[in-house]
């Protein structure tokens, strides 16, 4: 009975806050909000997620991981001066294209979370997996046709000393 | 002749009586530009007001000025506080940008500056420098922050527990949840329905290292999900503004260490 008069004050209780014009993206539809970010009574505990090791632990070892990993392959295909095995150039490439996927997974649950954004946060998910998936073919398809993603960098360097030798 | 005489001699004795008078000294004053809201007049936008103190007859502490203009200026002012002294963690507020305890935060002499005084950023705000903790109450109370056991000690009496293991939560027991650290962190302005934040997460750390604790594999579950605890990414803000300064940052990484490889 206690805990009721609380809420009902709680229902009644005006409260400031930065208009949500400011705090979301704009072209999304959004989700209603609880007021003060306060659901259920005042006296109940913070319900959390259900609990999933592929998005918790997991998730997080596959950033390390890969970011841990990518330091001697970065390092050593530099040192080489890009002259690594087309082997060593795929791990390069995939171990970039997983370490950026995580990394952006992280950026949409923070800026898009579903409590807020409801399907918007899965459209989001979905375009990011889609956009790793062609760059998964098009890292096959420098592999295997062209020089690699060493190659692709180097050519950087090399693109515009051919296009000053032709002038 | 008698009656002048000892008027004479009071007056003598009253002026040797008294400490010597000190020149006036020339006020110092200080102007504090204080956030205010009143929930009686919601269509008001929120507004800085600004007060001006004498720094000669003003404690030397934030909160001792806060008090004063209260006293002496607009009694509606409103703040929370309560011992004065860095330990109740009622008066965290937002001064010179840095979230704080208003008792422990020392005026700036230098009164060509103007001090600015916010509440907790990116929280609700109830009136003036007051926000709204219930979130923060409502988290600290889902990381259940009691001993559980299983067991009860052979002798039933006490559990025990070494002096090494003690030392494990010397640097978290303190914590005085002020949730100056979690008002700090971006991570937690942009998710606080579901991150628990710094604090939180801290004294949830606490419990899972205490050799008494029986319960770290349902606690650790708890944590087993993207929002609760992943959404800290070691931005390191809570550790720079904590008052009391511990390191929730070390705590919340410790607790992904041990949960790494699960």
């Amino acid at each position: 009975m206690f805990s009721k008069g609380l809420m009902q004050r709680q229902a009644l209780r005006t409260l400031h806050q930065t208009g949500s014009r400011s705090l979301t993206i704009p072209f999304l539809s959004t989700l209603p909000q609880n007021p003060g970010g306060v659901k259920g009574d005042v006296n109940d505990a913070v319900k959390p997620p259900a609990p999933s090791r592929i998005h918790g632990s997991l998730h997080w070892d596959f950033q390390r991981v890969t970011s841990v990993a990518l330091l001697p392959l970065v390092g050593s295909s530099l040192a080489s001066g890009g002259d690594i095995s087309v082997v060593a150039d795929s791990i390069l490439a995939t171990m970039l294209l997983g370490h950026v996927y995580v990394g952006f997974q992280s950026c949409i649950i923070d800026y898009i979370p579903a409590r807020v954004y409801g399907k918007n946060h899965n459209y989001a998910m979905y375009l990011l997996t889609l956009g790793s998936l062609f760059a998964g073919v098009g890292i096959y398809k420098l592999e295997t046709e062209e020089e690699g993603l060493t190659g692709l960098v180097k050519k950087l360097w090399t693109v515009n000393r051919s296009t000053e030798a032709k002038q | 002749m008698s009656g002048l005489l000892r008027s004479n001699v009071t007056r003598a004795a009253l002026r040797r009586g008294l400490a010597t008078e000190v020149g006036q000294q020339a006020p110092r004053l200080k102007t504090f530009k204080i956030y205010r809201w009143s929930p009686d007049k919601p269509a008001e936008k929120p507004r800085l007001q600004e007060f001006q103190v004498d720094l000669n007859k003003c404690g030397p502490m934030v909160l001792d000025a806060l008090l004063k203009i209260k006293d002496e200026q607009d009694g509606t002012l409103t703040l929370r506080r309560s011992c004065r002294e860095g330990i109740c963690g009622s008066c965290a507020m937002n001064i010179g940008g840095r979230n704080t305890l208003a008792c422990l935060c020392k005026i700036d002499p230098d009164t060509s500056k103007e001090s600015k005084i916010y509440p907790l950023p990116h929280m609700y705000v109830i009136k003036d420098l007051v926000p709204d903790l219930t979130q923060f109450y409502k988290q600290y109370k889902s990381v259940q922050p009691y001993l559980q056991r299983t067991s009860v000690p052979a002798d039933g009496k006490e559990n025990l527990q070494s002096i090494a293991d003690r030392k494990k939560l010397d640097g978290l027991y303190e914590c005085i949840l002020c949730a100056c650290c979690s008002t700090s962190c971006p991570s937690y302005w942009w998710n606080q329905e579901q991150y628990l934040g710094p604090a939180v997460l801290m004294q949830a750390y606490r419990w899972l290292i205490d050799s008494r604790d029986q319960a770290s594999k349902m606690r650790k579950e708890m944590l087993q999900n993207s929002m609760s605890l992943y959404r800290c990414h070691t931005i390191m803000n809570c550790t720079r503004t904590c008052p009391k300064g511990l390191n929730p940052g070390l705590a919340i990484q410790e607790i992904k260490r041990s949960m790494a490889l699960e």
